[in-house]
């Protein structure tokens, strides 16, 4: 009986504390404070210390949270990676997740020996632990306050924090050995083993990821199942990879990560369904593991190292990590703001708690310092480079200051079919799509829905202004469809002001000199015509339109889907767009949005019927 | 005060003496040169630096934006404000405009290297003065340096709504 009673209070106690971290999270974003920060100090209130005084100290518990938790979180940041968006930013990435981890492991445990009264290898270890950054927060940051970042910058942030983990992960588990090993005859043996450990590592957690992530491909384009399995599934294989891994000796977070970016890039059925399930997912480790840790901490053994590990989490922000940022992006050309940015960014997080369980596992000295040490330094870093990341963004000058319109995109599942994908906006004044007319080749209408009326693309005719399409398109072209469907923002204005034409063999560089555009170095290389072409792929239409920064180029003229000359068009928007046009679309949409749930809601019903094989 | 387009009028860009009713030029390279050198002594600014930039500008492609109008154009490190001047060519030169029209209306603006957005509105300010209808032909018929200033600075359209 006392069990079920345990159990049920176990429950009740666990599950309220992640519905406290939540709702209070509506709390933190108002004042703009880290919602990570927000779930370690519930799961402190709760410990030992705090007001809930429940007494946690199982860092085996700990440890296989935090495998699972890390292999979701490593498996959806593969998912969410499109291989297409980390052109450019690959290279330095990968530079930064391998030296510049051991660079700043190196560094950062240079100065702790001193501090903390370690020696050499202790002091590693310590760097180790808190050598890998955790970007799930700041990519989290960065949605909230609406910033977008330099597609290089995103790029290269975005893939260093998932690749760096393994790193930091080998380095402390290498490191754990060393330590526990000392004095044994067999530590030689083990340096020398170093490299063709590392090898093997990488070599078996390369081949299960890339493998696994195409099994799991395969499997779900086989196998049907009930709606509402296939993320479950999906899922359960992932970590069913990161263990594998783990017991033939490889690694499990390159293996899960890599699984993750094959799944991500391939048709996938329902992938829709299973990012939405792997948000949430991702979402309810990431809080775990911060009250977990929150749990696990006794403040009062925290406060005899607070000093020196405050000053490790000082020296990390402002020398380690920004030395080893210069050293690795430097040859790749990175500007000085963009090297800042990269460098304050490195925020701290779930992986070096989960990399401070492991010495407590292995028993080796000190273990506990190592936690606690850890503990500061996320604590630290969840706090000063948290809350100061939007602001550091638009100061360093990496966000851009007109970032893309968001868009509207409501995307449905087609049960049986892979290589197809329905996908719904608003159509918008402004955007390219009204312009032309016409959809490209590439996309097939399904519906619209107009003034609460359903048509075929047969009745409906042209799209108009205010309808909402649906239409079929191969998923990795929906990114293109996004922008024939984004709207022009500001530059409303039908008079065209002024009209400055130029060859497509201009180079982009030369027209935004001339005009004061931010320099951009994806565009810069290219020619205007260059530009054109690689923006409507499908060939280039009289009318055209690019918006970049504030200014607006045209297809002035084409032949053969090949731009030959090009408009640059100045209007002074700010006097001439009428303002009322803002309020004219507006209840257009909303009408259009209720509409489209209902559709959405209609065609998912016939969808089922279809699907499960039997007619009405 | 240089950066305030929102309620600039163009009377703000070009003053009185900044007008020539009857530049006589002989192609494209002299009415640059010639506006160059008036814009220099106005602006106490040496004229090469003035011709170089606009020089540069035209290399991308001309600024003669068709019905014998032209709206040369450049930044400047050393301008501190946004600058206009108009010039009424005695014949119509060839400026390789994309109609093919030789061009017989120029309107220089320069800018400070700093003044982005405002360049483009002042630009935008220009053009669509000199696409109101039958002003460019006042223009073509008056010959009087101030009867010229006050029918671009007078015009509706010039100040803002």
């Amino acid at each position: 009986m006392n069990t079920i009673v345990f159990v049920n209070s176990l429950l009740f106690g666990g599950a309220g504390l992640v519905a406290i971290g939540i709702l209070s999270s509506l709390m933190a974003s108002r004042f703009g404070a880290p919602l990570l920060l927000v779930f370690l100090l519930i799961g402190m209130a709760a410990g030992e210390a705090g007001p809930g005084g429940i007494l946690f100290d199982d860092y085996r518990m700990m440890f296989l949270i935090g495998s699972v938790a890390l292999a979701i979180i490593l498996f959806d940041g593969g998912l969410r990676t499109r291989l297409a968006s980390v052109r450019g930013g690959a290279v330095p990435a990968v530079l930064l997740a391998t030296v510049g981890v051991i660079i700043t492991a190196g560094l950062t445990g240079l100065v702790a020996m001193p501090l903390l009264n370690l020696n050499w290898l202790e002091g590693l270890l310590t760097g180790a632990i808190v050598a890998s950054t955790d970007a799930a927060a700041v990519f989290f940051l960065m949605r909230a306050r609406g910033l977008q970042l330099k597609r290089r910058v995103n790029a290269t942030i975005e893939v260093e924090s998932a690749t760096n983990d393994p790193v930091a992960v080998f380095l402390v588990v290498l490191l754990v050995t060393l330590i526990g090993a000392k004095g044994h005859a067999g530590l030689d043996a083990e340096i020398a083993d170093i490299p063709l450990h590392l090898m093997r590592q990488c070599l078996i957690g390369g081949g299960l990821g890339v493998g696994g992530g195409l099994a799991i491909t395969w499997l779900i384009n086989r196998v049907t199942l009930p709606a509402g399995l296939h993320p479950l599934f999906v899922i359960s294989l992932a970590v069913m990879i990161y263990g594998l891994a783990g017991i033939l000796d490889g690694s499990g977070f390159i293996a899960v990560y890599l699984a993750g970016l094959v799944v991500g890039n391939r048709p996938v059925r329902g992938f829709a369904s299973i990012l939405s399930f792997h948000d949430a997912a991702t979402w309810l480790c990431q809080i775990i593991m911060f009250l977990v840790l929150g749990l696990l901490v006794s403040p009062g053994k925290l406060m005899e190292h607070a000093l020196p590990a405050l000053a490790v989490a000082a020296f990390l922000m402002l020398i380690g990590r920004p030395v080893a940022v210069w050293l690795c992006l430097t040859p790749f050309r990175f500007s000085r703001p963009e090297k800042a940015f990269v460098s304050w960014v490195g925020l701290r997080g779930a992986v070096s708690i989960f990399l401070a369980a492991i010495p407590q596992l292995t028993q080796v000295p000190h273990a506990e310092l190592y936690f606690n040490v850890a503990f500061f330094v996320v604590l630290v870093s969840l706090l000063v480079q948290g809350w100061s990341v939007a602001f550091v963004a638009r100061h360093t000058g990496v966000a851009l200051a007109d970032p893309a319109p968001e868009i509207s995109r409501v995307e449905i599942d087609l049960p049986g079919k892979v290589d197809l994908e329905m996908v719904g906006y608003p159509l918008l004044a402004d955007s390219p799509v009204i312009q032309r007319g016409t959809l490209p080749t590439w996309a097939r209408a399904v519906l619209i829905v107009r003034n609460d009326a359903v048509l075929t693309p047969e009745e409906a005719g042209v799209l108009s202004v205010g309808d909402y399409g649906y239409f079929l398109v191969p998923p990795d072209r929906i990114r293109r469809l996004d922008r024939l469907f984004a709207a022009f923002e500001g530059h409303r204005s039908r008079a065209l002001s002024a009209v400055f034409t130029f060859s497509p063999d201009v180079k982009f560089a030369d027209l935004a000199g001339a005009y004061g555009v931010e320099p951009d170095e994806n565009l810069d290389s290219l020619t205007l015509g260059a530009l054109f072409a690689d923006t409507f792929e499908e060939g280039v239409r009289e009318g055209d339109r690019l918006d970049i920064g504030n200014i607006t180029l045209i297809a002035r003229s084409v032949r053969d889907g090949v731009v030959t000359a090009i408009a640059l068009i100045v209007g002074d928007t700010a006097e001439d767009a009428p303002l009322a046009q803002s309020h004219i679309v507006a209840p257009a949409l909303a009408r259009a949005r209720t509409a489209v749930q209902r559709t959405a809601n209609r065609i998912a019903a016939v969808l089922h019927r279809r699907g499960s094989g039997r007619a009405p | 005060m240089p950066h305030v387009l929102k309620t600039m009028a163009l009377i703000d860009i070009i003053s009185p003496n900044a007008v020539l009713p009857s530049l006589k030029v002989n192609g494209k390279k002299q009415a640059l040169q010639e506006v160059a050198s008036q814009a220099a002594r106005l602006l106490k600014l040496d004229d090469r630096e003035i011709f170089e930039a606009l020089l540069q500008r035209e290399r991308l492609g001309s600024t003669g934006i068709g019905d014998g109008i032209a709206i040369p154009h450049g930044k400047l490190a050393h301008v501190d404000r946004l600058f206009g001047l108009m010039a009424r060519l005695e014949r119509p030169i060839d400026f390789e405009a994309l109609d093919g029209q030789p061009v017989d209306i120029i309107f220089l603006l320069l800018a400070p290297e700093t003044a982005g957005a405002d360049h483009l509105k002042a630009l935008a300010r220009i053009a669509r003065l000199l696409r109101e209808p039958g002003l460019v032909d006042s223009i073509r018929a008056t010959r009087d340096a101030s009867a010229l200033y006050a029918l671009i600075t007078q015009s509706a359209v010039s100040h803002p709504a």
